[in-house]
C-alpha cells in the first residue's frame, strides 16, 4: 500500500472544519477536516476506515478541495470522484460516504472570525 | 519463496508434482489417452485400468470400497448429485432435509432449489465457535426427514464437525447422511463405514489435485437410490453420464494416494505453520480466532482484526495471496454469511482475513505472511478515524 496523501488531522483550531460521514458498523467511516483561509480551503486532511476505494478517493480529495470555497463544497459531487479515479459501479455507494463528509464540512463552516486564520 | 507468497490453500492448491506427471502419462499421443469406455482395444483397457486405480485409491482415503466411487467433475456437482438426487428419489418418503447456516455454497443451493420444489429444510445454526451439536441434528430430525447434510470441514474458519456422531445418529434413526468433505479429505481421517456417511462428496484441488475433478461416494449396501442429474451414455453406473477425463480422474487417484500416505506427516507440519502464524498475528491487538480452537483442520486459520476493513487489508498486502473470506463468496461484497452465522457482527465480518496453508509452504513464507499483516493493520489503523464513544 503506498503512503496515503492527507492522512491525517489538524490540530485542534476555530479555522478546521470538520466533516464526518458513515460509520464502522457500515463498512465505510470518514472523517474529512480543511482548513479554511480567507473563506477558501487552504488544506484537507482525512482518516477513513473503509475499501480501498473509499481510502483512494479521500486521498483524492484532499488535493481536489485546496482553493475551493463554500458554495463550492455544497455543490460537490461524488461522480466527480468516481470519474477521476474510474472506481467500479459496484462501489459507487461508498462514493457517496465521500459527498456526505464534503457537505458536512460545508455545513460546519468557520465563521467569519475564524476565516483569516 | 515466490515473488507472492501463496496462503489461499483453501480455494485451491498447486497439483502435486507427482500428480502433474501422472497426469501427463494420460494426455499425449503415446499416453493413456484413450476413451476409459473404450474396452473394446488395448488403449481403452489401459485407460480404463488407470481409471480403476483411481478409483480405488479414492476409496482407500475414505474407506470405501471402489465400486462406491462415482467420478464427477468436483465436489460441488457431487453436493448436488446426492442432495438432489436423494431427495428426489426419496420423495414419496419424506419432503424434509436438514443441514446448516454454514454448509457451502454448492449445498445451500441445492437445498434451495428442493424448498422450490416442495421440500422443507431446517437450517441450524451452529454455535459461535461452529461447532453444530449432535443434539441439534437430533432435536430437527422429523418422522419425514430424509437426509441431514453437513460439512466435515468448514472452508471459511477449517472448523471440523462430529461427522461421526451425528452419522450414527442419522443411521439409528433411519436417515440418510450426506457429508461434503471438500476441505477435509486427506487432511484429517474420515471413513464412510465408521461415521456412517451414506453419501460423501470429495474434490481433487483442494489436496494437491486437478481442478474440475472430483467423487461421490455412495453407499452400497444396502443400496442407496439417487435420480441422476445427467443423461447420456449412463458411465459411472449410470449415475454420472459422460466421458470420463482418465487425466484428471488419474490426477485424483494420485494426490489421494498421496493423502493416504502423507496425511499424518502433512498434519504435523502444517498444523506447526498455523500455530506459528496464530502467535504472530495474535501479537496484535484486537485479533480473533474465528471458530473452535481445537476442533479445527491443520492449515486453515481465520482471524477477525477489529479496526480495519478486510478488502482494505487485502489490498495493503499485495505479496501475499489470502482470502478476506472463502474464494466462493468473495466476489459477493456482503459480509461473511458463515461468520454472521457465527454471531460476529458485520464490521467484525468485513474485518476478517483466511490465511490456508499447504503441503508447499515453509516457516519462512509464515515469518514474512506475519510480518506484512504487522505492517498492513498498523498503517490502515494509522487512517482510520478515532472510534467513536
Amino acid at each position: 500500500m503506498a503512503s496515503l496523501t492527507g492522512a491525517g488531522e489538524f490540530p485542534s483550531s476555530p479555522a478546521i472544519a470538520t466533516g464526518v460521514a458513515g460509520s464502522r458498523e457500515q463498512g465505510a467511516e470518514l472523517v474529512l477536516q480543511c482548513r479554511i483561509v480567507d473563506g477558501r480551503v487552504a488544506e484537507a486532511r482525512f482518516r477513513a476506515f473503509g475499501c480501498p476505494h473509499l481510502l483512494a478517493a479521500a486521498s483524492w480529495l484532499t488535493e481536489r478541495l485546496p482553493g475551493l470555497a463554500r458554495d463550492a463544497l455544497e455543490r460537490w459531487d461524488w461522480r466527480e470522484a468516481a470519474d477521476a479515479l474510474e472506481v467500479p459501479p459496484a462501489k459507487f455507494g461508498r462514493l457517496l460516504t465521500l459527498q456526505d463528509a464534503v457537505r458536512s464540512v460545508a455545513r460546519n463552516w468557520p465563521g467569519p472570525a475564524a476565516s483569516t486564520v | 519463496m515466490s515473488e507472492v507468497i501463496y496462503l489461499d490453500n483453501a480455494a485451491t492448491t498447486a497439483a502435486d508434482p507427482r500428480v502433474v506427471e501422472a497426469m501427463l502419462e494420460c494426455l499425449g499421443p503415446a499416453g493413456d489417452y484413450a476413451n476409459p469406455s473404450s474396452v473394446g482395444h488395448p488403449a481403452g483397457r489401459r485407460a480404463r485400468a488407470r481409471v480403476e486405480q483411481a478409483r480405488a485409491d479414492v476409496a482407500a482415503l475414505v474407506g470405501a470400497e471402489p465400486a462406491q466411487v462415482i467420478f464427477t467433475s468436483g465436489a460441488t456437482e457431487a453436493d448436488n448429485l446426492a442432495i438432489l438426487g436423494a431427495a428426489r428419489f426419496y420423495r414419496e418418503r419424506g419432503r424434509h432435509l436438514v443441514t446448516s447456516r454454514t454448509e457451502h455454497p454448492a449445498v445451500l443451493d441445492a437445498c434451495r432449489q428442493l424448498e422450490r420444489e416442495g421440500f422443507e429444510v431446517t437450517y441450524l445454526k451452529p454455535g459461535a465457535d461452529g461447532i453444530v451439536e449432535p443434539a441439534q441434528v437430533d432435536a430437527a430430525l422429523r418422522a419425514d426427514t430424509i437426509l441431514v447434510s453437513l460439512m466435515h470441514v468448514n472452508n471459511e474458519i477449517g472448523v471440523a464437525q462430529d461427522v461421526g456422531a451425528v452419522g450414527a445418529l442419522c443411521r439409528s434413526r433411519g436417515v440418510l447422511f450426506h457429508v461434503d468433505a471438500a476441505q477435509g479429505a486427506g487432511k484429517l481421517p474420515i471413513d464412510v463405514n465408521r461415521d456412517c456417511i451414506d453419501l460423501l462428496a470429495l474434490t481433487a484441488h483442494k489436496v494437491h489435485g486437478p481442478k474440475g475433478v472430483g467423487a461421490l461416494c455412495v453407499r452400497r449396501e444396502p443400496r442407496l437410490g439417487l435420480v441422476p442429474l445427467l443423461y447420456g451414455g449412463g458411465q459411472e453406473r449410470g449415475l454420472r453420464s459422460g466421458t470420463l477425463p482418465t487425466h484428471q480422474v488419474v490426477g485424483m487417484g494420485m494426490a489421494f494416494h498421496i493423502a493416504v500416505g502423507e496425511m499424518g506427516t502433512d498434519a504435523a507440519r502444517i498444523g506447526g505453520l498455523r500455530e506459528r502464524l496464530w502467535r504472530g498475528l495474535a501479537e496484535l491487538p484486537g485479533v480473533l480466532l474465528n471458530g473452535h480452537a481445537t476442533r479445527r483442520v491443520p492449515g486453515i486459520l481465520s482471524v477477525t482484526i477489529d479496526g480495519v476493513e478486510g478488502e482494505a487489508l487485502l489490498y495493503a498486502l499485495p505479496g501475499l495471496a489470502v482470502s478476506s473470506g472463502s474464494a466462493c463468496a468473495t466476489t459477493s461484497g456482503e459480509p461473511s454469511y458463515v461468520l454472521r452465522a457465527l454471531g460476529r457482527s458485520d464490521r467484525l465480518a468485513q474485518s476478517t482475513l483466511r490465511l490456508s496453508i499447504g503441503r508447499f509452504n515453509t516457516a519462512a513464507e509464515i515469518d514474512a505472511a506475519v510480518s506484512a499483516v504487522h505492517d498492513a493493520v498498523r498503517r490502515l489503523r494509522a487512517v482510520a478515524p478515532v472510534p467513536r464513544p
